[in-house]
């Protein structure tokens, strides 16, 4: 078993080094890490090599080295090359693994041999995602001794990135197989991944969206019903200086006015309009709250790729310092805001919707998203096992 | 231990529900022979022998290889094969070729190594060895692929058109290799089309037609009963109808004409497969069939008599005949059916003396 394991490992390896791809991959790894190594910070702004480029809200006076380089790693370093450039090379290098073993003339020769087929087929998989493995660890590697020598900090939750990237491309590497088992065709299912990523893109897109936008109608029922029980004092303020000055409320035709919330209208208009822009504002929660909810569940039975890179980021940089880089950004406290509505570039907003993602639990993000792989790999293992080749 | 490396019953497969690639084959293949099988295209020789592989399951199986159920996975650790039209991954070189498929049988690494280097000397492509496949010919991919097939030291050896594509000298190699391990008591099943290749090397052979055994045994037993005598004379003087008249003229007794097969209406031009031994297109034949009064067939073409008898004294009156008109003899000789006479029977309709129709019979409604 041992042999077998051994020698489609071997084998795996030789199929990715003639592709070529796996040293095209590293290689452009290193010269990003090249890259990482060569940005720093100082007091004026960011550093590339011996350029200094002034940036007032992005120094080292407002933000460490170690959150600086983690921030970068995050960012472009996990967040753009990692997870979209890389991947789309992992998946380009290793989606003809399966199309090609079960091509005419190969399959029945490595059928005949005392290996089962899910053993077989589970193998095969599991090296592919060994090119993913890698090659971020090397990157990783590489980036933590830029961290460790630049930023002068140990931070090893950055090889992290190796199972998180995994897991990542893992979840699209079984649609790949499934897909390459059904069409036997590597261009077919490169293709049809990448229409799969898509999907979930513009389905991750759209959670996004929604939480934006319900959590925007949550901040905006706060401000109106803020702005409502500001508009209630000044009424009852206005109230109360006519009784000090003796003087009655009366209406356009000169007729007193004894209710007291008609008070409060007569001496303040404005209250009208704001008592009407609270249940519009409970109204637009209700319905994106709805939306969201929806988009949530269609979610759940994909698998979480934007949430599941965003767990590094969870996981290297706390709450604090994303609230700290809020307000140092915008100088804007929570609750300050007295205006109509909040715009969606809202400190507050931003803040909420990073919070909803980041309280997504870990069980909900990876679970489920193991649970779509396990789903998927048993479909592929079935058709596998079943097929006469 | 049982002496049967291949004992196959009631074995089929029909594809998704319709097309009946085999229907019920009943085999016997003994340890340390050579076994052939033959069929036309489309007759269920390689879904019989991907199913022994386990490269298709069947729809029903009841057989045993090497002892163990068809379809055991760890009784394929004794068995080499070699698949028709296989292909090799091109980034390998001939050794890791050996060396990956060897350690996929779960044979140790020092033992690959050696297997390795010694099959590669028996199949003729040493110094191919740290090439790459993808620069070899198609020849030399098939006596790799032989050299696969028996890294593992293989019980059972399965080789599936062996000789395709490989030059005479190739060949004549390939069947010293089969030659070698008959002799050292290892079973090998071949598949191949050469009938004439077949003839050389098995000691018993099953022909399939359209998803069942029609005949299966050695040559002999499968030839049994169809011997016969062909007599040629030196040509007389005057044209072939002379030769004729004189060869029916020596025919002992009463001799009953035949009508010879019919063409099919409607058709035209090539004339049918008949079940008769070595009997060339009808059409270009100048000649008599018949039979004499003890029932033995005849049949006389141009200046050749065949008299389909085993029995040396039911020619010996013609002989005498001819002599005492003073026919001279050119010769005379004791033929069996060819392995493709025998081919060429199985798959033709003894009713209609046509060709059976190539392919896998497909399922029609209704039909159980």
């Amino acid at each position: 078993m041992l042999t077998q394991t051994l020698a489609l490992c071997l084998d795996a390896y030789r199929e990715l080094n003639a592709r070529k791809l796996f040293w095209i991959t590293m290689g452009l790894n290193i010269m990003v890490v090249v890259v990482y190594a060569s940005l720093g910070i100082n007091e004026r702004g960011v550093t590339f090599w011996h350029w200094t480029f002034d940036v007032p809200l992005f120094n080292a006076n407002l933000i460490s080295p170690e959150l600086f380089y983690k921030l970068q790693f995050v960012s472009w370093g996990s967040g753009l090359w990692l997870t979209w450039v890389a991947v789309i090379l992992a998946l380009v290098s290793t989606a003809g693994l399966i199309p090609d073993l079960i091509s005419g003339g190969v399959i029945e020769t490595v059928l005949s041999k005392p290996i089962g087929r899910v053993r077989l087929l589970l193998t095969k998989y599991v090296f592919g995602l060994m090119f993913v493995v890698l090659q971020v660890f090397v990157f990783s590697l590489g980036c933590f001794l830029v961290m460790l020598i630049r930023g002068d900090t140990f931070v090893p939750e950055l090889f992290l990135a190796v199972p998180i990237v995994v897991s990542f491309f893992s979840f699209l590497f079984c649609v790949c197989v499934l897909l390459g088992l059904i069409t036997r065709s590597t261009v077919a299912a490169l293709l049809l991944t990448f229409l799969f990523w898509f999907v979930i893109f513009m389905v991750n897109l759209g959670d996004q969206i929604m939480v934006q936008q319900r959590e925007q109608a949550i901040v905006a029922l706060e401000d109106a019903e803020r702005n409502l029980e500001n508009q209630i004092t000044l009424a009852d303020r206005f109230i109360e200086r006519r009784e000090e000055e003796g003087r009655t409320i009366e209406d356009a035709d000169g007729n007193a006015i004894t209710g007291p919330d008609e008070q409060r209208v007569a001496m303040n208009p404005a209250l009208e309009r704001s008592r009407q822009r609270v249940p519009e504002a409970e109204q637009a929660v209700e319905t994106w709250n709805t939306w969201s909810q929806r988009v949530f569940w269609l979610k759940t039975l994909l698998p979480k790729t934007g949430e599941t890179t965003g767990l590094l980021e969870r996981w290297l940089i706390s709450q604090e310092d994303i609230n700290k880089l809020f307000e140092e950004r915008t100088g804007v406290n929570p609750g300050d805001d007295d205006n109509d509505g909040p715009a969606m570039n809202d400190p507050r907003v931003s803040r909420r919707v990073t919070e909803v993602f980041r309280s997504r639990s870990l069980a909900w993000v990876l679970g489920t998203s193991f649970a779509f792989e396990f789903v998927i790999l048993g479909i592929a293992t079935l058709i596998f096992v079943r097929r006469d080749f | 231990m049982s002496d049967l490396a291949l004992d196959l019953q009631h074995v089929a497969k029909t594809y998704r529900g319709k097309v009946r690639a085999l229907q019920g084959i009943e085999m016997a293949v003994a340890r340390g022979e050579v076994f052939g099988l033959l069929g036309p295209n489309g007759a269920g020789k390689s879904t019989l022998v991907k199913i022994l592989m386990t490269v298709i399951s069947p729809s029903q199986c009841q057989g045993t290889m090497l002892g163990k159920p068809v379809g055991h996975k760890p009784t394929l650790s004794d068995v080499g094969y070699l698949p028709e039209h296989h292909r090799f991954p091109p980034y390998l070189k001939g050794g890791q070729v050996l060396d990956f498929f060897g350690a996929m049988g779960n044979v140790p690494r020092r033992e690959r190594r050696r297997r390795a280097a010694e099959l590669l000397e028996v199949v003729g492509i040493a110094d191919w060895a740290k090439k790459k496949v993808g620069g070899y010919s198609k020849g030399m991919r098939q006596r790799l692929g032989i050299a696969q097939a028996l890294m593992n030291d293989p019980k059972l050896v399965v080789l599936d058109e062996p000789t395709d594509g490989v030059d005479p000298v190739g060949r004549r190699d390939i069947r010293d290799i089969v030659a070698r391990l008959r002799d050292e008591q290892r079973t090998i099943f071949i598949n191949s089309h050469l009938l004439s290749e077949l003839e050389m090397v098995c000691d018993r052979v099953a022909i399939l037609v359209q998803g069942r055994v029609r005949q299966q045994g050695t040559l002999d037993e499968l030839t049994e009963g169809q011997h016969r005598y062909e007599l040629e004379i030196v040509p007389p003087q005057g044209d072939a109808s002379d030769a004729l008249d004189v060869l029916r003229g020596a025919l002992p007794g009463e001799v009953t004409e035949q009508e010879p097969p019919k063409l099919p209406a409607g058709t035209s031009g090539t004339p049918p497969v008949r079940a008769e031994p070595n009997a060339p297109p009808f059409a270009k034949r100048i000649g008599f069939l018949g039979t004499l009064a003890d029932g033995t067939r005849v049949e006389i073409e141009r200046m050749t008599l065949r008299i389909s008898t085993s029995d040396p004294k039911a020619v010996e009156p013609v002989i005498d005949r001819l002599r005492a008109r003073g026919v001279t003899i050119r010769s005379l000789q004791q033929r069996r059916p060819s392995l493709e006479d025998l081919f060429m029977q199985a798959v033709t309709d003894p009713e209609t003396g046509m060709a059976l129709k190539p392919g896998a019979e497909r399922k029609t409604k209704g039909a159980r």
